[in-house]
């Protein structure tokens, strides 16, 4: 039984109480709501309680009726308004807990979100790859709503399933003990049965979400799959895979159902008002008839006795939501918990914009050494390219400048000053880069090309575009630089490349780092592309990513990556004539551009 | 809702969910007789009758044995509908994933269809137990009392049938109100993680600008715009809240206060009262109860939409009989056609010979894949033909247009499996060293030798252990082993390493060989040896069409076309101008 074995109000707390206790400053922005919810809550449960003893009282006023007393009417009146203020004292607590829970939990998605956004400013730039989206996506719009419950919802609900039988059970006691025992036998049961519904319950919501994660990455499957497999009229088999996960998954909720419904049954007929009902006015009539009691004792049990276990099954109905909103703040947690990008204390400024690597061995995961004892200088002003296979590891070596990841071991300087004692705002002042993943905003293209400078006026702007060879394509947009990306400005590939670099030019960053791949996406972007790399990469320290290595004939040192070391080193001549590595793919490139580029139009 | 239900619902879980009902609604009705049963009871008890006690005392545990049994039965059968709706639900996703239309799943559904298998399907299969029961009970429970009530006193029955209206006029209003603010805050949450997403995909340009800049204010601007959307969606469902609960808690207060003032004149029976007071506090309890179950109904409400959602997408017309083509090849007559917005192509009209390649060309957005995309029948033209071998693809079929194309396309989709397997998809029929022969022609060999298992090495989700030129490699030993006549590429254009440019250049013309191909070309090998160029204008037309040394002796578009490329094939980049 999933939804319902997982209905179980003690679950539901022991699950929630101790992440509370864990994460005090998950919930710091709400503190003072969170306060005002539990007074409130308490108020509201108490209050609750009151119209019930009032029902006892009126009783008490109005049976000796029966045998011919008179009616004190002005106690009558009494009472009914004391009910009805307590009615309405109740339902104006509980809501107004439940109002200031919600806008407490409006407070709190704000706070958090602007916390991600925060943490995100801070994190190191190498975090943001392909499969960052999913989880800030998942962060902002899944795990922070989910948070809801925990806020908006639980703390009333389980101070409510407290306090309600509490304070009925001490009111029983009080009157008349012996029907107060009577009325605890229910949930004496309950709390019997309970150990037996949730054996290897941990163990059974493991497998569960095992069951889940397999049947998800089924359909994941399934889904992107299927124009593959339609083609090739192979959608059995996927199909096949997907209906296996699914039996799989129905099998294990299955005898998870099974094997709890029946103390799930016994727990929830227990409980409920008919049999509790018949069972306190059985016991009643017992003890009256024994003479341990007068009737009028009985009404009290059987007002007070019915209401006892109905918060906690209200409390056991959300525990899925809990269950979710724990987990969404394990993942919360774990966010907040990645390590940010250190700062230095005394931060130290650059001499000159000389990059250098000394001794720089790095690992993405602290054992595959992806990068070792690299040492090399890019004096200002020079073109340094950077050749090899690909997983060679230059990618890797070019994001170590602008700090995407920090070195292992050895350094990185630049003018001298290790990159991590610069302050990051100077250092990605002295640092540009432009990557093969462009990113615009939807924002209007003028914001975009001075994202980096916001500062630059517009003349500053259109000379930047018109050097990256965009400005006549933005005068043709509808709005022309006010045209917003994605509504009304539609480029292309090439197009939004194009608007990286005046981006870049405008940023005006001594120390550039470039990745060469103009891909052939966009032919007819292609020179103008090409046209606004020269113009960017004139009189700066370049460090480029070379795919095509007739494009670096001209640069002023070539550093061929192999395994993550420097194989070799030199200008394009040296290292033709030096007969080695780079001279066998120079042999093939030009193989293969020979072939790409025919007889007749060679150049 | 119970009708939605039952419509998703296998035949053996439709027999189950129905039982389920009828069992839910005997256990309504005998709980409001039990609680009817209250009245004489606590009339006799009042009064020391304890004969008269006794005899009510077996009725109501003759009643209570009714309903613990009924409630077992409902209970125990509620659990098998459960499951068996459950399996039925994931049965009937499956097998309408297989018969939607290709160009459905054209946008990434993934996270959708995974929504709907793992939570969604689970929500609405504990929906009839956990929610619709209570709603049930909160409603049948009730009306028997009520009805019960006006045998004991009508003036108090009464007092309470006036406010059933009211309280479901509140009730509707309630749920209007929050419907309107939930719409409007889910416009506010979408927009806003799409900001910070996109924020989160910018921090590299980002971290130059420094705090404050332009990115800044929009995602602050987008969290707030959401924050006062869900403020506003509280004040107006705390407003109805507030409002039914009220209504709630009033019809308690007059029937506290009618009963006092009937008491006090003596013309009711203070132990009658009593009983009566006793059912009144206890009957809002389960219509308050049907009101705080939103959250569980709206997740399972949602599922069963996005189903009725994926029901409704139209398949593309079939013919009663597959046609036959009378060759391979390809034929776009006045074609126009758009992606739902503007036209991408207008009036384009073309012949691609059978067993001849032809390549598009033209500036991106100019409809190049979309002809592919078209040939391979994922949509139809709006109007105009595209026809293979004459015949129009809707008189042909899909399954005739599927079996007689192979996509290369861009982005390959590789299973999580051996990358042997991953070219066998291509053809099934074939053995192990057939398909091995197959791959090695698309140089696929090289990249199974470099892999620690060699062919029997595992690509990884998504084949993430593979480049993309390799992936494309793969992709074109699929296209070789199925052997189909017309063979569709869409030519990388990531920049791709030395190695796999020679190893996709011989991979393409091992496929070539008396195919009809059409190739999306950037390579200016790929372009300036086809048998036909086709230049499209990025107008939905197309500008110039003819061989290579035709075009390029026209001196036109295509000859421009051909020198800029060829003059940036020699681009060198330097730091010194």
């Amino acid at each position: 039984m999933v939804v319902d074995a997982a209905t179980d109000p003690a679950q539901a707390e022991n699950g929630r109480l101790p992440n509370r206790v864990r994460e005090e400053g998950f919930f710091a922005p709400v503190r003072g709501s969170l306060a005002a919810i539990i007074v409130l809550s308490v108020l509201g449960a108490a209050s609750s309680v009151v119209p019930l003893i009032a029902i006892v009282e009126l009783a008490r006023e109005l049976v000796p009726a029966l045998s011919g007393q008179p009616i004190h009417a002005g106690r009558v009146w009494a009472i009914v308004i004391v009910a009805v203020i307590a009615l309405f004292v109740s339902f104006g607590t509980a809501f107004g807990a439940g109002a200031v829970g919600h806008f407490a939990d409006a407070g709190l998605q704000l706070a958090l979100r602007r916390r991600i956004i925060r943490h995100l400013q801070r994190l190191p730039l190498g975090w943001f790859d392909q499969r960052s989206s999913g989880t800030v996506r998942k962060l902002v719009e899944n795990d922070v709503v989910a948070l809801h419950q925990l806020v908006a919802h639980a703390i009333q609900d389980v101070l409510t399933a407290i306090a309600v039988p509490v304070l009925s059970l001490a009111y029983l006691f009080s009157v008349q003990w012996q029907l107060a025992v009577a009325a605890l036998v229910p949930l004496a049961i309950t709390a019997a049965t309970y150990p037996l519904m949730m054996r290897g319950g941990a163990e059974k919501y493991r497998q569960y979400d095992e069951a889940t994660a397999a049947l998800s990455g089924a359909t994941i499957e399934f889904v992107h799959g299927i124009a593959v497999v339609k083609r090739f009229g192979q959608v059995g088999r996927s199909h096949r895979r997907y209906q296996e996960e699914t039996r799989r998954y129905v099998g294990f909720v299955d005898r998870w159902t099974r094997d709890t419904s029946t103390a799930f049954t016994i727990i929830e007929l227990v409980t409920s008002p008919v049999v509790v009902l018949a069972w306190l006015l059985a016991a009643g009539a017992w003890l009256v008839n024994a003479g341990a009691v007068t009737p009028i004792d009985v009404l009290p049990g059987i007002l007070l006795g019915l209401g006892l276990t109905g918060p906690l099954m209200k409390l056991g109905s959300s525990a899925q939501f809990l269950r979710n909103a724990t987990k969404a703040q394990q993942s919360l947690a774990e966010f907040f918990a990645l390590p940010t990008m250190p700062q230095p204390a005394s931060p130290r400024h650059p001499a000159g914009h000389q990059v250098a690597l000394d001794t720089v061995s790095f690992s993405y995961d602290g054992q595959h050494r992806v990068l070792r004892e690299i040492a090399a200088a890019c004096a200002p002003g020079t073109l340094t390219a950077l050749v090899g296979p690909s997983g060679s590891g230059k990618s890797t070596l070019a994001k170590l400048i602008p700090r995407f990841y920090d070195v292992e071991t050895g350094t990185v300087t630049i003018g001298g000053t290790d990159v991590r004692s610069i302050d990051p705002a100077e250092l990605y002042h002295a640092v540009g880069f432009v990557f093969q993943d462009v990113q615009l905003l939807r924002a209007s293209l003028a914001d975009n090309i001075r994202l980096a400078r916001p500062q630059a006026t517009d003349t500053e702007v259109e000379t930047a575009a018109r050097a990256a060879q965009i400005h006549d394509r933005i005068l043709r947009l509808p709005r022309g630089y006010d045209s917003v990306v994605g509504e009304d400005a539609n480029l292309s590939g090439g197009e939004a490349q194009r608007v990286t670099i005046a981006r870049a030019l405008l940023a005006d960053a001594p120390i550039l780092v470039l990745d060469e791949a103009t891909a052939f996406a966009d032919p007819d972007s292609e020179s103008a592309i090409q046209t606004a790399l020269s113009t960017l990469a004139a009189d700066r320290t370049v460090l480029v990513i070379a795919h095509r290595l007739h494009t670096i004939t001209h640069a002023d040192q070539i550093l061929v990556l192999a395994d993550g070391r420097i194989a070799e080193r030199g200008t394009h001549a040296d290292l033709v004539t030096a007969g080695g590595l780079f001279a066998r793919m120079w042999t093939d490139y030009q193989a293969n551009h020979a072939r790409s580029l025919p007889e007749g139009v060679q150049r | 809702m119970i009708r939605r239900l039952l419509h998703y619902s296998s035949v053996s879980a439709r027999r189950l969910l129905v039982t389920e009902l009828v069992f839910i609604v005997a256990t309504a009705l005998l709980q409001g007789i039990a609680f009817l049963l209250l009245v004489p009871l606590l009339r006799n008890l009042f009064r020391g009758e304890m004969g008269a006690l006794g005899t009510w005392l077996i009725a109501l545990a003759g009643v209570s044995i009714a309903y613990v049994v009924v409630a077992w039965f409902a209970s125990q059968i509620g659990m098998r509908a459960s499951t068996a709706l459950l399996d039925s639900l994931l049965n009937r996703l499956g097998d309408r994933l297989v018969n939607l239309p290709v160009a459905w799943f054209s946008r990434d559904r993934s996270g959708l269809i995974t929504g709907i298998a793992t939570q969604g399907a689970m929500f609405v299969s504990t929906m009839p137990y956990a929610i619709l029961r209570l709603i049930l009970t909160g409603f049948i429970t009730p009306a028997t009392v009520l009805v019960g009530m006006y045998v004991v006193d009508w003036r108090l029955a009464l007092a309470m049938t006036v406010m059933v209206p009211i309280m479901i006029g509140g009730y509707r209003w309630l749920r209007r109100a929050i419907g309107r603010g939930d719409a409007v805050h889910s416009v506010a949450v979408a927009d806003a993680s799409n900001r910070v997403v996109e924020f989160a995909r910018a921090q590299p340009t980002l971290r130059t600008a420094g705090e404050g800049a332009v990115a800044d204010h929009l995602v602050e601007q987008a969290l707030q715009r959401q924050h006062r959307a869900y403020r506003g969606m509280l004040v107006t469902g705390g407003a109805g809240i507030a409002a039914f609960t009220g209504i709630v808690q009033l019809s308690i207060t007059v029937v506290l206060v009618l009963g006092a003032f009937l008491a006090i004149g003596g013309s009711i029976d203070p132990a009658t009262l009593i009983a009566l007071l006793v059912l009144g506090v206890r009957f809002n309890e389960p219509i308050a109860g049907a009101g705080d179950l939103g959250g569980g109904i709206s997740v399972a409400r949602t599922t069963l939409d996005q189903l009725d959602e994926l029901a409704a997408v139209t398949a593309l017309p079939e013919p009663a009989g597959a046609g036959t083509p009378a060759d391979w090849s390809i034929g776009f007559d006045n074609v126009t056609f758009g992606y739902g917005g503007g036209a991408v192509l207008r009036d384009l009209s073309f012949t691609a010979p059978a067993g001849q390649m032809t390549a598009i060309v033209g500036p991106s957005g100019s409809g190049k894949t979309t002809i592919t995309k078209l040939i391979a029948r994922f949509y139809d033209p709006e109007s105009g033909t595209v026809s293979i071998g004459g015949v129009p693809a809707p008189q042909l079929g899909t399954s005739v247009v599927e079996a007689a194309v192979a996509p290369v396309f861009q982005d390959v989709y590789l299973f999580d499996d051996t990358i042997l397997n991953n070219v066998w998809i291509g053809n099934s029929e074939l053995t192990r060293e057939q398909v091995i022969a197959a791959a090695t022609r698309a140089r696929v060999d090289e990249i199974a030798d470099r892999l620690p298992n060699g062919w029997d090495t595992r690509v990884g989700e998504g084949g993430s252990n593979l480049s993309g030129g390799e992936r494309q490699r793969v992709s074109i030993a699929r296209a070789l082993l199925k052997d189909a006549p017309i063979v569709l590429l869409d030519e990388a254009t990531s920049a791709l390493d030395i190695g796999n440019e020679i190893a996709i250049g011989d991979a393409i013309d091992a496929v070539r060989a008396d195919r009809t191909m059409i190739v999306v070309a950037h390579r200016l090998q790929t372009i300036m040896t086809a048998d036909q160029i086709l230049l499209l204008d990025g107008n939905g037309g197309i500008r110039e069409s003819g061989t290579h040394n035709q075009l390029l002796a026209a001196d036109g578009a295509y000859a421009r076309y051909w020198h800029e490329r060829v003059d940036a094939a020699g681009w060198q980049l330097s730091a010194h101008n």
